[in-house]
């Protein structure tokens, strides 16, 4: 049976095989190793075509703890392999048909991959979830924002039919207000984080049906530390959860990841 | 303080949002469709939360059911007597402490 390459990401060119064999690849059965070529290296394991084939791929993808198993399979691997070495992190089932096709990819990208090798040297990937408690944040801007205590004052003083609509108008000014609040203080707070990295991305807000947390995420964004930035940036997130958690405010911070928001292609192939 | 760094606190939606939609994107071989990351997290997500609901009630529930164990039935017998009993001196307690304070 034929066999297929699976990719994990690149590396740095290995003057000598790594030694990733203790890493068993995402069928539990082949162990994980390095491609080297002129430029760079591949990490690799080796999967049989009958289980990672097209067809069976399509099939298994529609299987939602296959999907889980595997994802997790791959963050893991990546995470253990950022560890060891500078890497490129692939997206997950990123697979070749053999080592010749691998070959034409990667000297396609050769220049690409030294690139970003370089510009990853050193640094680690960390993002930031900012949580918030939506109902008493919007009780406090329904008493205290000023635009709305003076809507309030100027409604009190129409006639009561009047009063009636611009009361539900008052409403929505409320939700509005509590918007650009959320917004503008979880972007400050990004921005102040910014300072001490190389790159960032801001990215998209999850709903609860997919967090499955009670608070209600405001901000979701990833960032490229050098090393030597991360202990303060960790200690700028310590500040805010302390100074801001009897507001409702909640900073979650993960990491390091394999730097899998900052390795665009400037020729993708997508 | 809210700060993880093992990878097993990583949640689902930390890492199907990176892997699955995140990452180089470049054409491998073999094309894998995946569904919407959105739509995926919340089916696992379920999937996870009725593992840990399994977990909570123990992998061996079959055996403390009532309906398949007549020496569950006995031991949750037992386990009410034991629960009716606290409570009744709890509340005795309770309502000792509501005569006293209504003496001032």
């Amino acid at each position: 049976m034929s066999e297929l390459i699976y990719l994990y990401g690149i590396i740095p060119h290995q003057k000598e095989e790594q030694p990733f064999s203790d890493l068993i690849g995402i069928d539990g059965e082949h162990v994980l190793h390095t491609i080297n070529f002129d430029q760079c290296a591949t990490v690799i394991c080796r999967v049989e075509e009958k289980n990672y084939g097209e067809k069976v791929l399509e099939e298994k993808t529609k299987d939602m703890e296959w999907v889980k198993d595997k994802a997790f399979h791959h963050h893991e691997t990546l995470i253990k392999l950022r560890e060891r070495t500078t890497i490129i992190p692939m997206k997950f089932c990123t697979i070749y048909q053999s080592e010749n096709s691998l070959e034409d990819m990667v000297s396609t990208y050769a220049g690409d991959w030294v690139q970003l090798l370089d510009n990853l040297k050193g640094k680690e990937e960390w993002n930031l979830k900012i949580y918030c408690d939506r109902p008493s944040l919007r009780e406090k801007v329904a008493e205290h924002d000023l635009t709305i205590k003076e809507k309030k004052e100027e409604i009190e003083s129409m006639s009561k039919g009047k009063q009636y609509l611009q009361r539900k108008k008052l409403d929505q000014l409320v939700d509005e207000q509590v918007e650009k609040e959320l917004n503008s203080f979880s972007k400050s707070f990004h921005d102040k984080l910014s300072t001490y990295c190389d790159q960032d991305v801001v990215k998209k807000t999850w709903n609860k049906d997919v967090t499955g947390k009670d608070e209600e995420m405001c901000w979701n964004s990833a960032f490229l530390l050098p090393l030597d930035q991360v202990e303060g940036f960790l200690e700028e997130v310590t500040t805010a959860n302390n100074e801001h958690q009897h507001a409702g405010w909640k900073f979650e911070v993960t990491g390091p990841w394999p730097a899998y928001h900052f390795v665009n292609l400037s020729k993708s192939e997508v | 303080m809210a700060i993880e760094q093992s990878t097993q606190s990583n949640s689902i939606v930390d890492v199907l949002e990176t892997v699955l939609d995140k990452g180089v994107v470049i054409a491998g071989d073999i094309r894998v469709g995946i569904a919407d990351v959105e739509l995926l997290t919340i089916k696992i997500r379920l999937i996870v939360a009725s593992v840990d609901k399994a977990k909570e009630i123990g992998m061996d529930w079959w055996e403390t059911d009532p309906f398949l164990s007549s020496k569950a039935a006995e031991q949750n017998t037992k386990e009410l007597e034991k629960e009716n009993e606290q409570l009744s001196k709890r509340l005795e307690q309770l309502e000792k402490n509501m005569s006293h304070n209504s003496r001032y």
